[in-house]
């Protein structure tokens, strides 16, 4: 490690020990005064936080809880109330730091004026109405600027509905009174960009209640320096932040992994037996079914589940199956590890099994001793700190905020089918002779064609997330796949796959970059929940059949090795490519000479072009 | 040290970036660049939170030292 590198881990170190408001402060600037390696281009954030406040206590929080996350983050904070000229300007210091990330917070009182709440109370219906709309389109023309200029993530904080209205207990008795002035301009304010891909609402209102609307400012900061929100409130707000961030760049968590006795239901069924265990629609036992219903909720949503657990496997598995009160039932579960094997080990072959990272996986245990011993072998994996009292795990659940993903595919809502095909398949495959005659047994088909409107958000998605068959691991945002759908000289592919367990959606993707005549990949990635199937063959031979056609005779695959994707480090090799040669970006490059190499679709893949 | 001036000292060194044996009571805000006015406004937030007291803004003003800030502390506990 350099002395750099060192200097950030002891700074980092303090706030992961005790992240509190002045530990934050102080770390910011610290970062402020060293001297900054130059960022690996995966893990460099550029943060923009401008707005109509003094926003620096924020921005500082955001810039080192990112840290803590592994991003190497730089900030810029906007000027006091002048983020509608920093967005106007196109050459202003907010475009100059290229922000990859902007968050623009606005109090609704530094658009409305200071006479707003004296002389809303006199005001008409029709002015109130006229004020909201104001308000609104003030706010949406900085954030459509902001859109235009930038291929950035826009997190805009809603509006805070005050608690105190003049208008007192009836309020809500007039059309507009003046919280529903504020809820109306929030319900605007999202319907307006609810088609965006870039532009996200935060929520700001809820979060506000939540953490308790008399503490989110400190009156003194705010009359003297014009702080928004006060020292204990600023690190709950930025927490919300990095949910988006933390999506944008694939950091979602996408598995959980579950105990069964006293996590899944009470008491421990080799012991007390099936009538003995707590599980039922009254208390004591509806806190596990309540914990289990909201499982349930996030394995509809594409969260994927798993179980391990140091039990008799017959004993949990009657649990499932015949308990009336059991709310998830093995169908729901990727994958079981139910055994007597340490819980560390077991994870390590769910991870396997699933074919995600340990990294995506998150814990649950009730017991303390596991989650160390899990915690230590795997410091990746998120570790629940699981309370006591089992009617605070659903809260615990709910309150995790890791599986974030920025939109909702309906790849994603159709997952857990997708793994009790993939459990399917597997029985098959131990019962084919050969790998070949497996793969020719699933009728697999797959679909490979220039990205469409429709498939582009799962494309983008998959740019964003995917780690391991990812082969140069470029992140793209939606603007910039756009700008490469638009631009003659290259081509984004996506390809879906079938077979006969199921629909997987579009799995794959691929960036043609045309250079000099040679067709370069930019990017080839595939879903993990595909390996095996040779689809990537059949992908490359959509590539080279259409360099062929446009008289193309080399094609330059590139491969930027990864921590996580050895799974695709052979794939050119495999597929004919030679002449590797050393890349800018620390990777290697491989051609593949037209005139006198090809790549086939395998013959157990019907390719389906469009 | 008193259990104040010590917590007094945490707070300033962590914003001003200095050793605690490095800030003496004639570190002056004028004449030391980190004190600018945003790391001022941390500081006196961070004191009245950890002390639970109050400064007037005239205070806020007249706070140039870190003697300043003890004599004024030490003026608010005693009345």
């Amino acid at each position: 490690m350099t002395d750099t590198n060192q200097d950030i881990e002891a700074i980092l170190q303090t706030v992961r020990e005790n992240p509190t408001y002045l530990n934050l402060w102080s770390a910011y600037k610290k970062f402020e005064n060293l001297d900054l390696p130059v960022s690996e281009e995966s893990n460099s954030l550029s943060l923009a936080v401008i707005g109509s406040s003094t926003l620096e206590p924020l921005a500082a929080c955001i810039d080192i809880k990112t840290k803590l996350d592994g991003f190497q983050t730089s900030t810029f904070v906007g000027g006091f109330n002048t983020y509608r000229q920093e967005a106007l300007d196109q050459k202003s210091p907010l475009y100059k730091a290229k922000p990859d990330v902007i968050v623009l917070s606005v109090d609704a009182g530094s658009v409305l004026g200071q006479m707003f709440l004296t002389t809303f109370v006199r005001a008409s219906e029709n002015e109130r109405v006229g004020l909201r709309g104001d308000l609104v389109s003030s706010i949406a023309a900085v954030i459509e600027v902001l859109e235009k200029n930038t291929s950035a993530i826009i997190l805009v904080n809603n509006f805070i509905v005050p608690v105190f209205s003049p208008l007192g207990i009836v309020d809500n008795k007039q059309k507009t009174g003046l919280k529903r002035f504020f809820d109306g301009a929030n319900t605007a304010l999202t319907g307006l960009f609810m088609k965006s891909n870039r532009v996200f609402i935060v929520d700001l209102e809820s979060i506000s209640s939540d953490f308790g609307k008399s503490r989110i400012i400190n009156w003194n900061t705010w009359y003297r320096g014009s702080i928004p929100f006060s020292e204990d409130f600023t690190p709950v707000l930025a927490d919300e932040y990095l949910r988006y961030i933390r999506a944008l760049r694939g950091r979602a968590k996408k598995c959980i992994v579950l105990d069964l006795d006293n996590t899944l239901w009470g008491g421990i069924i080799g012991e007390d037996g099936i009538e003995g265990i707590k599980l039922s629609n009254t208390s004591p036992g509806i806190e596990y079914v309540d914990f289990q219903r909201g499982l349930l909720s996030l394995y509809n949503r594409g969260v994927i589940l798993a179980v391990c657990s140091k039990n008799n496997l017959d004993d949990a598995l009657n649990v499932f199956q015949e308990h009336p009160f059991q709310v998830l039932k093995e169908e729901h579960f990727a994958a079981m590890r139910i055994n007597w094997q340490n819980k560390a080990a077991n994870i390590a072959e769910l991870a396997n099994e699933i074919n995600i990272g340990l990294d995506s996986m998150v814990f649950f245990d009730d017991n303390p001793v596991e989650r160390a011993q899990v915690s230590q072998a795997f410091p990746e994996v998120l570790v629940v700190d699981l309370p006591k009292n089992p009617r605070l795990y659903r809260e615990t659940l709910e309150n995790l905020n890791v599986f974030d993903v920025l939109s909702l595919t309906k790849e994603d809502l159709a997952r857990g089918e997708m793994y009790v095909g993939k459990r399917k398949r597997v029985e098959l495959e131990t019962s084919a002779d050969s790998i070949e005659d497996f793969l020719r047994t699933l009728d697999l088909k797959v679909r490979i064609r220039p990205v469409d409107d429709f498939d582009t958000p799962r494309v983008v998605q998959l740019i964003g997330k995917t780690n391991q068959f990812n082969l140069t691991t470029r992140r793209y945002t939606d603007a910039e796949v756009q700008q490469f759908r638009d631009d003659e000289n290259s081509i984004v592919y996506s390809m879906a796959v079938t077979d006969k367990f199921g629909d997987e959606g579009v799995v794959g993707v691929a960036i043609i970059k045309k250079k000099n005549g040679d067709w370069w990949i930019d990017t080839l990635l595939m879903s993990c929940r595909v390996i095996g199937r040779s689809a990537e063959t059949a992908l490359l031979a959509k590539i080279v059949a259409d360099a062929r056609g446009e008289g193309v005779s080399r094609i330059i695959g590139e491969i930027i090795p990864t921590k996580k994707n050895p799974p695709a480090a052979d794939l050119y090799e495999k597929h004919g490519f030679g002449m590797p040669a050393q890349t800018d970006e620390n990777g290697t490059s491989w051609i593949l000479n037209l005139e006198t190499d090809a790549v086939d679709v395998p013959d157990w893949i019907e390719l389906i072009e469009e | 040290m008193t259990d104040f001036e010590e917590k007094l000292l945490e707070i300033l060194s962590k914003v001003l970036l200095l050793d605690k044996d490095k800030i003496t009571d004639d570190l002056r805000r004028k004449d030391f660049e980190p004190w600018d006015s945003m790391n001022h406004l941390i500081i006196v937030t961070e004191i009245e939170n950890e002390f639970e007291i109050f400064f007037e803004d005239e205070e806020v003003v007249e706070l140039w030292t870190v003697g300043d800030i003890k004599k004024v502390l030490g003026s608010k506990f005693s009345s």
